[in-house]
């Protein structure tokens, strides 16, 4: 087994990353919602608003709950491990603020700010940013990015994961048991 | 021989593939479902059962020996000779793709990798023949009131492994699927320089500059030396006496600047000299009849 890992990572469950995407901008749609606009009348503002925050995270418990059901979970051993949580602050400032702050006042910013939303959108999804959401930030869950550990081993992944846990740290060679959300992301819970 | 693993309290059961395409040799995992998770687990539980049933225990894996289709044995996990089975057993994060049986035809071997409750991991590892054989079969079904081809693309899973690893040994029940999963062939050969190395400290008497250049050719030679080597057969080895054996076996050995020689053509026979598989018999009274033998075993008594 003279063995190359030059394989590319997979990127499956794009639909799943997709929703966990809408999942992490659900909050910009709570703002939107409570500040209204002078465009489209408050109740289908606020029916529409709603929707796309309880859609995806609805989908994103669906995905945990059928991740837990199919035992779709892995064992990950950490090279070392870095904490995120500053991205829900650069998350917070880059996106929620930016876009609450925009005019929504004429059809032509409003049309802005949608096309706006879906370049992030795409962003996130393409860049695998879908794990920042602030529900597992407010549930008690830190992000850590995990990279492999740099053994000689040349089947040993290469690929860097996040994974969504309550620990406070995670040490080098440490074996995480964690659920898979998508191909890079991994919550871990308490069974 | 137990094995360091509790199959009963398995904490993640996880599927993958190894693929050959123009790269090279390379493997992933696959998601797989519970129920599949289960087939798995029973497989591996069968071929535990099965290896259980030699009431003898395993004899150690030599790559020189002929062994049956379906024996057990068992080699030490830290061994050369089981070095890729190792890697994939201890490889860390194997990286994940979905897609890894798109094309089947690349496939050559299935493996799954269980963890127990402490943490301990177990790997069984199957050649890939009857998984992707039923994509060339016809499969029907019947649905309402006729049978109907299956179109979808199913692949099959087997009712064992043919070997098992845990953290101490690879326990092996089929040996040519180690052999060919461990591309034994391609490591015995590469070997070569470094079993030499090492049996000629032993044997500093022999020269074996010829012996040396004939197993970097012939894979049966080169197994031979991986074999003497792992059995630690070539310590002690009285000079007299191995020649006195050489000449009674046909095997053309020569003194030449205090170092015994082989000739030409006998490399074979001095190696399965040194790994006690040529010799002779006199059962008849001045008739010596040579044997060599494919298989040997040690006997205690």
């Amino acid at each position: 087994m003279s063995a190359s890992t030059a394989r590319p990572q997979g990127d499956g469950l794009r639909v799943a990353r997709l929703l966990m995407v809408l999942s992490s901008v659900s909050p910009l749609f709570i703002l939107w919602a409570i500040r209204g606009n002078s465009l489209i009348p408050d109740g289908y503002s606020i029916a529409f608003c709603a929707l796309m925050v309880v859609l995806p995270n609805f989908f994103l418990g669906l995905r945990i709950r059928a991740a837990r059901k199919l035992k779709d979970k892995r064992e990950l051993t950490v090279g070392h491990a870095e904490d995120h949580r500053d991205h829900i602050l650069v998350y917070l400032f880059a996106m929620l603020l930016p876009f609450y702050s925009e005019d929504l006042g004429s059809w032509r910013f409003f049309a802005s700010s949608l096309a706006a939303l879906a370049f992030i959108v795409f962003l996130f999804w393409h860049l695998n940013l879908h794990y920042m959401n602030l529900l597992f930030a407010a549930l008690g869950f830190r992000v850590f990015t995990v990279h492999p550990p740099s053994d000689s081993n040349p089947l040993t992944g290469k690929a860097t994961y996040a994974l969504i846990t309550r620990r406070v740290r995670l040490s080098p060679n440490e074996r995480v048991v964690a659920y898979r959300l998508s191909d890079t992301v991994y919550l871990e819970v308490s069974e | 021989m137990k094995l360091n693993f509790d199959i009963e309290l398995v904490t993640v059961v996880e599927f993958g593939v190894g693929i050959e395409d123009a790269d090279g040799q390379s493997f992933v995992a696959i998601p797989v479902d519970a129920d599949v998770q289960t087939a798995l687990r029973e497989m591996i539980a069968d071929t535990w059962e099965q290896m259980q049933a030699n009431d003898e225990g395993p004899a150690r894996y030599e790559p020189s020996e002929r062994h049956a289709s379906t024996e057990y044995l068992y080699i030490p996990l830290n061994d050369e000779l089981a070095a890729s089975i190792r890697d994939l057993h201890e490889a860390a994060n194997l990286p994940l793709d979905a897609d890894a049986l798109a094309d089947p035809a690349e496939v050559f071997c299935y493996f799954v990798r269980l963890t127990d409750n402490k943490g301990r991991r177990l790997s069984a590892l199957r050649r890939a023949t009857q998984f992707k054989g039923v994509l060339r079969s016809r499969l029907v079904r019947f649905v309402a009131d006729s049978l109907k081809l299956v179109e979808d693309r199913v692949f099959k899973l087997d009712t064992d492994f043919d070997l098992l690893v845990d953290s101490i040994n690879v326990h092996i029940l089929r040996p040519s699927a180690f052999e060919f999963a461990g591309n034994l062939q391609e490591a015995v050969l590469e070997a070569v320089p470094q079993n030499i190395a090492l049996i000629r400290k032993d044997l500093d008497f022999v020269d074996f500059t010829g012996i040396e250049e004939y197993a970097g050719k012939h894979p049966r030679a080169a197994r031979y030396l991986a074999s003497i080597r792992s059995q630690k057969e070539t310590k002690n080895i009285d000079r007299t006496a191995l020649r006195k054996h050489c000449e009674a076996t046909g095997v053309d050995v020569k003194l030449r600047n205090g170092k015994l020689t082989v000739a030409d053509g006998h490399e074979m026979g001095f190696l399965e000299v040194l790994d006690r598989r040529r010799y002779e018999l006199e059962l008849v009274k001045n008739a010596p009849e040579r044997f060599r033998a494919g298989s040997r075993q040690r006997i205690d008594t």
